[in-house]
Protein backbone atom coordinates (compact mmCIF):
# COMPACT_ATOMS: atom_id res chain seq x y z
CA UNK A 1 0.00 0.00 0.00
CA UNK A 2 1.03 3.66 -0.75
CA UNK A 3 3.33 5.05 1.60
CA UNK A 4 0.91 7.95 2.19
CA UNK A 5 -1.73 6.09 3.06
CA UNK A 6 -0.01 4.16 5.50
CA UNK A 7 1.02 6.99 7.15
CA UNK A 8 -2.30 8.29 7.49
CA UNK A 9 -3.41 5.60 9.36
CA UNK A 10 -0.39 5.46 11.53
CA UNK A 11 -1.08 8.97 12.30
CA UNK A 12 -4.77 8.13 12.94
CA UNK A 13 -3.80 5.26 15.25
CA UNK A 14 -1.42 7.70 17.08
CA UNK A 15 -4.19 10.18 17.71
CA UNK A 16 -5.65 10.94 21.11
CA UNK A 17 -9.21 10.32 19.85
CA UNK A 18 -7.88 6.97 18.74
CA UNK A 19 -5.65 6.38 22.06
CA UNK A 20 -9.30 7.09 24.23
CA UNK A 21 -11.28 4.55 22.33
CA UNK A 22 -8.76 2.05 22.78
CA UNK A 23 -7.98 3.20 27.01
CA UNK A 24 -11.41 3.39 27.86
CA UNK A 25 -13.25 0.09 28.71
CA UNK A 26 -16.37 1.33 27.73
CA UNK A 27 -16.22 3.29 24.82
CA UNK A 28 -15.50 0.70 22.29
CA UNK A 29 -18.46 -1.86 23.25
CA UNK A 30 -20.97 1.40 23.40
CA UNK A 31 -19.76 2.57 19.90
CA UNK A 32 -19.82 -1.02 19.19
CA UNK A 33 -23.58 -1.53 20.08
CA UNK A 34 -24.85 1.54 18.16
CA UNK A 35 -22.95 0.06 15.10
CA UNK A 36 -24.40 -2.93 15.23
CA UNK A 37 -28.08 -1.73 15.90
CA UNK A 38 -27.87 0.59 13.03
CA UNK A 39 -26.07 -2.14 10.37
CA UNK A 40 -29.49 -4.40 11.44
CA UNK A 41 -31.64 -1.51 10.27
CA UNK A 42 -29.69 -1.09 7.09
CA UNK A 43 -29.70 -4.59 6.31
CA UNK A 44 -33.61 -5.38 7.79
CA UNK A 45 -35.20 -2.00 5.24
CA UNK A 46 -33.12 -2.86 2.32
CA UNK A 47 -33.79 -6.57 2.62
CA UNK A 48 -37.50 -5.70 2.84
CA UNK A 49 -37.46 -3.66 -0.57
CA UNK A 50 -35.32 -6.24 -1.98
CA UNK A 51 -37.03 -9.38 -1.08
CA UNK A 52 -39.90 -7.13 -2.96
CA UNK A 53 -38.19 -5.90 -6.01
CA UNK A 54 -37.03 -9.83 -6.09
CA UNK A 55 -40.90 -10.72 -6.79
CA UNK A 56 -41.21 -12.84 -3.45
CA UNK A 57 -43.28 -11.16 -0.94
CA UNK A 58 -45.68 -8.41 -0.69
CA UNK A 59 -46.47 -8.59 -4.45
CA UNK A 60 -49.73 -6.63 -4.21
CA UNK A 61 -48.09 -3.59 -2.81
CA UNK A 62 -46.32 -0.88 -5.35
CA UNK A 63 -42.68 -1.40 -5.26
CA UNK A 64 -42.48 2.12 -4.71
CA UNK A 65 -44.55 2.11 -1.88
CA UNK A 66 -42.26 -0.45 -0.15
CA UNK A 67 -39.00 1.90 -1.25
CA UNK A 68 -40.47 5.30 -0.03
CA UNK A 69 -41.42 3.37 3.60
CA UNK A 70 -38.15 1.76 3.64
CA UNK A 71 -35.33 4.13 2.25
CA UNK A 72 -35.47 6.61 4.59
CA UNK A 73 -35.21 4.04 7.32
CA UNK A 74 -31.99 2.41 5.07
CA UNK A 75 -30.15 5.95 5.13
CA UNK A 76 -30.54 7.78 8.13
CA UNK A 77 -29.20 4.42 9.72
CA UNK A 78 -27.04 3.68 6.80
CA UNK A 79 -25.07 7.28 7.31
CA UNK A 80 -25.13 6.26 11.57
CA UNK A 81 -23.42 2.50 11.23
CA UNK A 82 -20.67 4.38 8.92
CA UNK A 83 -19.85 7.27 11.39
CA UNK A 84 -19.94 4.85 14.37
CA UNK A 85 -17.82 2.21 12.35
CA UNK A 86 -15.22 4.92 11.21
CA UNK A 87 -14.69 5.61 14.76
CA UNK A 88 -14.43 1.46 15.57
CA UNK A 89 -11.52 1.64 12.85
CA UNK A 90 -9.99 4.56 14.26
CA UNK A 91 -9.17 2.53 17.23
CA UNK A 92 -7.00 0.07 15.32
CA UNK A 93 -7.06 1.30 11.50
CA UNK A 94 -3.86 -0.67 10.50
CA UNK A 95 -4.91 -3.98 12.66
CA UNK A 96 -8.26 -3.95 10.87
CA UNK A 97 -6.84 -3.29 7.43
CA UNK A 98 -4.70 -6.90 7.92
CA UNK A 99 -7.90 -8.81 8.45
CA UNK A 100 -9.51 -10.09 5.53
CA UNK A 101 -13.24 -10.33 6.38
CA UNK A 102 -12.70 -6.54 7.20
CA UNK A 103 -10.97 -5.96 3.63
CA UNK A 104 -13.86 -7.91 2.05
CA UNK A 105 -16.35 -6.13 3.96
CA UNK A 106 -15.50 -3.27 2.77
CA UNK A 107 -15.20 -4.15 -1.07
CA UNK A 108 -18.66 -5.81 -0.67
CA UNK A 109 -19.91 -2.40 0.75
CA UNK A 110 -18.60 -0.63 -2.02
CA UNK A 111 -19.97 -3.82 -4.57
CA UNK A 112 -23.29 -2.78 -2.95
CA UNK A 113 -23.56 0.56 -3.15
CA UNK A 114 -22.83 0.67 -7.03
CA UNK A 115 -25.46 -1.95 -7.31
CA UNK A 116 -27.40 0.71 -5.65
CA UNK A 117 -26.33 3.47 -8.38
CA UNK A 118 -26.74 1.80 -11.04
CA UNK A 119 -30.07 0.43 -10.32
CA UNK A 120 -31.09 3.78 -9.26
CA UNK A 121 -30.40 5.35 -12.35
CA UNK A 122 -30.95 2.71 -14.69
CA UNK A 123 -33.08 -0.06 -14.02
CA UNK A 124 -35.72 1.94 -11.82
CA UNK A 125 -36.10 4.69 -14.47
CA UNK A 126 -38.79 2.48 -16.02
CA UNK A 127 -40.28 1.86 -12.44
CA UNK A 128 -44.01 3.00 -14.10
CA UNK A 129 -44.39 -0.12 -16.26
CA UNK A 130 -43.53 -2.55 -13.01
CA UNK A 131 -44.20 -1.12 -10.16
CA UNK A 132 -47.63 -2.72 -9.41
CA UNK A 133 -46.56 -6.18 -11.05
CA UNK A 134 -45.91 -8.87 -8.78
CA UNK A 135 -43.06 -10.03 -10.51
CA UNK A 136 -40.68 -7.37 -11.70
CA UNK A 137 -38.84 -7.72 -15.03
CA UNK A 138 -35.61 -10.08 -14.49
CA UNK A 139 -33.12 -7.27 -14.25
CA UNK A 140 -35.00 -5.67 -11.19
CA UNK A 141 -35.11 -9.49 -9.92
CA UNK A 142 -31.69 -9.62 -10.05
CA UNK A 143 -30.88 -6.34 -8.77
CA UNK A 144 -33.03 -6.87 -5.72
CA UNK A 145 -31.20 -10.66 -5.00
CA UNK A 146 -27.96 -8.89 -5.90
CA UNK A 147 -28.69 -6.78 -3.04
CA UNK A 148 -29.85 -8.66 -0.73
CA UNK A 149 -26.90 -11.60 -1.32
CA UNK A 150 -24.44 -8.26 -0.77
CA UNK A 151 -25.96 -7.34 2.16
CA UNK A 152 -25.91 -10.28 4.12
CA UNK A 153 -22.03 -11.24 3.28
CA UNK A 154 -21.93 -7.51 4.92
CA UNK A 155 -23.15 -9.42 8.24
CA UNK A 156 -21.54 -12.39 8.18
CA UNK A 157 -17.92 -10.56 7.21
CA UNK A 158 -18.78 -8.01 10.27
CA UNK A 159 -19.90 -10.80 12.69
CA UNK A 160 -16.25 -13.20 11.38
CA UNK A 161 -13.79 -9.97 11.64
CA UNK A 162 -14.95 -10.31 15.85
CA UNK A 163 -13.39 -14.31 15.21
CA UNK A 164 -10.11 -13.26 13.93
CA UNK B 1 -31.71 -22.60 38.85
CA UNK B 2 -29.63 -20.81 36.16
CA UNK B 3 -26.23 -22.52 38.13
CA UNK B 4 -27.77 -26.18 37.80
CA UNK B 5 -28.94 -25.74 34.23
CA UNK B 6 -25.45 -24.37 33.22
CA UNK B 7 -23.99 -26.90 35.13
CA UNK B 8 -26.03 -29.57 33.66
CA UNK B 9 -25.46 -28.23 29.78
CA UNK B 10 -22.00 -27.98 30.70
CA UNK B 11 -21.53 -31.81 31.10
CA UNK B 12 -23.56 -32.66 27.95
CA UNK B 13 -22.14 -34.06 25.05
CA UNK B 14 -23.51 -31.56 22.33
CA UNK B 15 -21.94 -28.72 24.91
CA UNK B 16 -18.86 -30.62 24.46
CA UNK B 17 -19.20 -31.20 21.10
CA UNK B 18 -19.90 -27.25 20.44
CA UNK B 19 -17.41 -26.15 22.31
CA UNK B 20 -14.69 -28.25 20.75
CA UNK B 21 -13.36 -25.66 17.77
CA UNK B 22 -10.17 -27.99 17.44
CA UNK B 23 -11.87 -28.90 13.92
CA UNK B 24 -12.67 -26.40 11.21
CA UNK B 25 -16.60 -27.98 10.63
CA UNK B 26 -17.73 -28.01 15.04
CA UNK B 27 -15.25 -24.78 15.06
CA UNK B 28 -17.78 -22.83 12.41
CA UNK B 29 -21.15 -24.12 13.80
CA UNK B 30 -20.89 -20.55 16.08
CA UNK B 31 -20.04 -18.17 14.45
CA UNK B 32 -22.69 -19.42 11.57
CA UNK B 33 -25.31 -19.69 14.26
CA UNK B 34 -24.23 -16.01 15.50
CA UNK B 35 -24.46 -14.83 11.43
CA UNK B 36 -27.98 -16.69 11.43
CA UNK B 37 -29.11 -14.66 14.67
CA UNK B 38 -28.04 -11.27 13.71
CA UNK B 39 -29.82 -11.55 10.08
CA UNK B 40 -32.90 -12.68 12.08
CA UNK B 41 -32.18 -9.68 14.46
CA UNK B 42 -32.38 -7.64 11.30
CA UNK B 43 -35.88 -8.70 10.33
CA UNK B 44 -37.17 -8.24 14.39
CA UNK B 45 -36.05 -4.83 14.02
CA UNK B 46 -37.14 -3.54 11.12
CA UNK B 47 -40.82 -4.69 11.58
CA UNK B 48 -41.03 -3.58 15.07
CA UNK B 49 -39.53 -0.15 14.35
CA UNK B 50 -41.88 0.35 11.32
CA UNK B 51 -45.20 -1.07 13.51
CA UNK B 52 -43.66 1.06 17.00
CA UNK B 53 -43.15 4.05 14.89
CA UNK B 54 -46.38 3.85 13.31
CA UNK B 55 -48.09 4.18 16.25
CA UNK B 56 -46.11 7.05 16.93
CA UNK B 57 -47.13 8.90 13.98
CA UNK B 58 -43.79 8.72 12.74
CA UNK B 59 -42.71 6.88 9.47
CA UNK B 60 -44.62 8.44 6.84
CA UNK B 61 -46.60 4.91 4.69
CA UNK B 62 -50.14 5.13 3.03
CA UNK B 63 -50.85 1.53 5.13
CA UNK B 64 -52.61 1.86 7.90
CA UNK B 65 -51.71 0.43 11.44
CA UNK B 66 -53.66 -3.13 10.66
CA UNK B 67 -52.14 -3.48 7.33
CA UNK B 68 -49.20 -3.31 8.75
CA UNK B 69 -49.19 -5.28 11.55
CA UNK B 70 -51.06 -8.19 9.30
CA UNK B 71 -47.79 -7.76 6.70
CA UNK B 72 -45.01 -7.56 9.41
CA UNK B 73 -45.59 -9.65 12.63
CA UNK B 74 -45.81 -12.78 10.87
CA UNK B 75 -42.20 -12.33 10.02
CA UNK B 76 -41.95 -10.95 13.70
CA UNK B 77 -42.90 -14.39 14.92
CA UNK B 78 -40.86 -16.18 12.16
CA UNK B 79 -37.61 -14.63 13.08
CA UNK B 80 -38.22 -14.72 16.51
CA UNK B 81 -38.15 -18.60 16.42
CA UNK B 82 -35.19 -18.23 14.47
CA UNK B 83 -33.32 -16.56 17.09
CA UNK B 84 -34.91 -18.99 19.70
CA UNK B 85 -32.97 -21.41 17.77
CA UNK B 86 -29.98 -20.17 17.51
CA UNK B 87 -29.80 -19.04 20.47
CA UNK B 88 -30.43 -22.03 22.57
CA UNK B 89 -27.64 -23.24 20.35
CA UNK B 90 -25.20 -20.76 21.61
CA UNK B 91 -26.67 -20.99 25.06
CA UNK B 92 -25.67 -24.73 24.55
CA UNK B 93 -22.04 -24.43 23.24
CA UNK B 94 -21.29 -21.94 26.13
CA UNK B 95 -23.70 -22.21 29.26
CA UNK B 96 -21.53 -20.23 31.43
CA UNK B 97 -21.41 -17.28 29.33
CA UNK B 98 -25.65 -17.04 29.05
CA UNK B 99 -27.08 -18.08 31.93
CA UNK B 100 -24.53 -17.01 34.64
CA UNK B 101 -24.76 -13.44 32.66
CA UNK B 102 -27.00 -10.73 34.17
CA UNK B 103 -27.04 -9.36 31.00
CA UNK B 104 -28.38 -12.46 29.13
CA UNK B 105 -31.31 -12.73 32.18
CA UNK B 106 -32.56 -9.13 31.92
CA UNK B 107 -32.73 -10.25 27.99
CA UNK B 108 -34.43 -12.73 28.05
CA UNK B 109 -37.30 -11.03 30.18
CA UNK B 110 -37.27 -7.99 28.15
CA UNK B 111 -38.15 -10.52 24.48
CA UNK B 112 -41.02 -12.12 26.76
CA UNK B 113 -42.42 -8.18 27.09
CA UNK B 114 -41.69 -7.18 24.01
CA UNK B 115 -43.38 -10.55 22.55
CA UNK B 116 -46.30 -10.28 24.80
CA UNK B 117 -46.25 -6.46 23.56
CA UNK B 118 -46.61 -7.90 19.72
CA UNK B 119 -49.15 -10.43 20.52
CA UNK B 120 -51.50 -7.96 22.34
CA UNK B 121 -51.00 -6.10 18.76
CA UNK B 122 -52.11 -8.82 16.86
CA UNK B 123 -55.25 -9.76 18.96
CA UNK B 124 -56.43 -5.95 18.96
CA UNK B 125 -56.60 -5.88 15.45
CA UNK B 126 -58.06 -9.41 14.51
CA UNK B 127 -60.82 -7.92 16.94
CA UNK B 128 -61.06 -4.74 15.43
CA UNK B 129 -58.95 -3.10 12.63
CA UNK B 130 -59.38 0.43 13.76
CA UNK B 131 -58.53 -0.73 17.68
CA UNK B 132 -56.00 1.99 18.13
CA UNK B 133 -57.01 4.87 16.32
CA UNK B 134 -60.55 3.81 18.37
CA UNK B 135 -60.59 7.10 20.47
CA UNK B 136 -57.73 9.40 22.41
CA UNK B 137 -57.02 7.27 25.21
CA UNK B 138 -56.40 4.09 22.65
CA UNK B 139 -54.39 6.17 21.03
CA UNK B 140 -52.66 7.39 23.58
CA UNK B 141 -52.28 3.71 25.27
CA UNK B 142 -51.16 2.94 21.90
CA UNK B 143 -48.20 5.65 21.64
CA UNK B 144 -47.14 4.19 25.25
CA UNK B 145 -47.01 0.68 24.17
CA UNK B 146 -45.22 1.51 21.15
CA UNK B 147 -42.37 3.62 23.11
CA UNK B 148 -42.21 0.95 25.92
CA UNK B 149 -41.96 -1.75 23.01
CA UNK B 150 -38.74 0.11 21.08
CA UNK B 151 -36.78 1.49 24.23
CA UNK B 152 -37.10 -2.94 25.11
CA UNK B 153 -36.52 -4.14 21.67
CA UNK B 154 -33.25 -1.35 21.59
CA UNK B 155 -32.57 -2.58 25.03
CA UNK B 156 -32.24 -6.11 23.67
CA UNK B 157 -30.06 -5.73 20.55
CA UNK B 158 -27.88 -3.47 23.31
CA UNK B 159 -27.56 -6.56 25.43
CA UNK B 160 -27.36 -8.46 22.33
CA UNK B 161 -23.64 -7.27 22.01
CA UNK B 162 -22.84 -6.11 25.37
CA UNK B 163 -23.16 -9.71 27.08
CA UNK B 164 -20.17 -10.61 25.46
CA UNK B 165 -18.31 -7.53 27.78
CA UNK B 166 -20.27 -7.94 30.79
CA UNK B 167 -18.19 -10.68 33.00
CA UNK B 168 -19.84 -14.07 34.20
CA UNK B 169 -19.55 -15.44 37.67
CA UNK B 170 -17.08 -17.77 37.53
CA UNK B 171 -17.26 -19.41 40.95
CA UNK B 172 -18.85 -22.34 40.08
Amino acid sequence: MSNSIMDFLQWLNDSPMAETIRDSVWIFPALETVHVIAIVIVVGSIMRLDLRLAGLVWRSRPVTEVSDEMLPYTWISFVIATIFGLLLFASKPIVYLQMPFFDVKMILIILAGLNMLLFQHVTFKGVAKWDRSPFPPTAVRFAGSLSLAFWVSVVICGRLIGFV
Amino acid sequence: MFDALSQWLTQTQLSAFLADTTHLSTWLIIPLSQCIHILAVAVVMISVAVLNLHLLGIGGTRQTFAQLARQLIPWVWAALFVLFFTGTLQTIAEPGRELLNIGFRVKMAMVVLTATITLIYQITIRKDPNYWEFSPQRRQTGRMLATLSLVLWVGIAALGRLIAYVDTRTDI
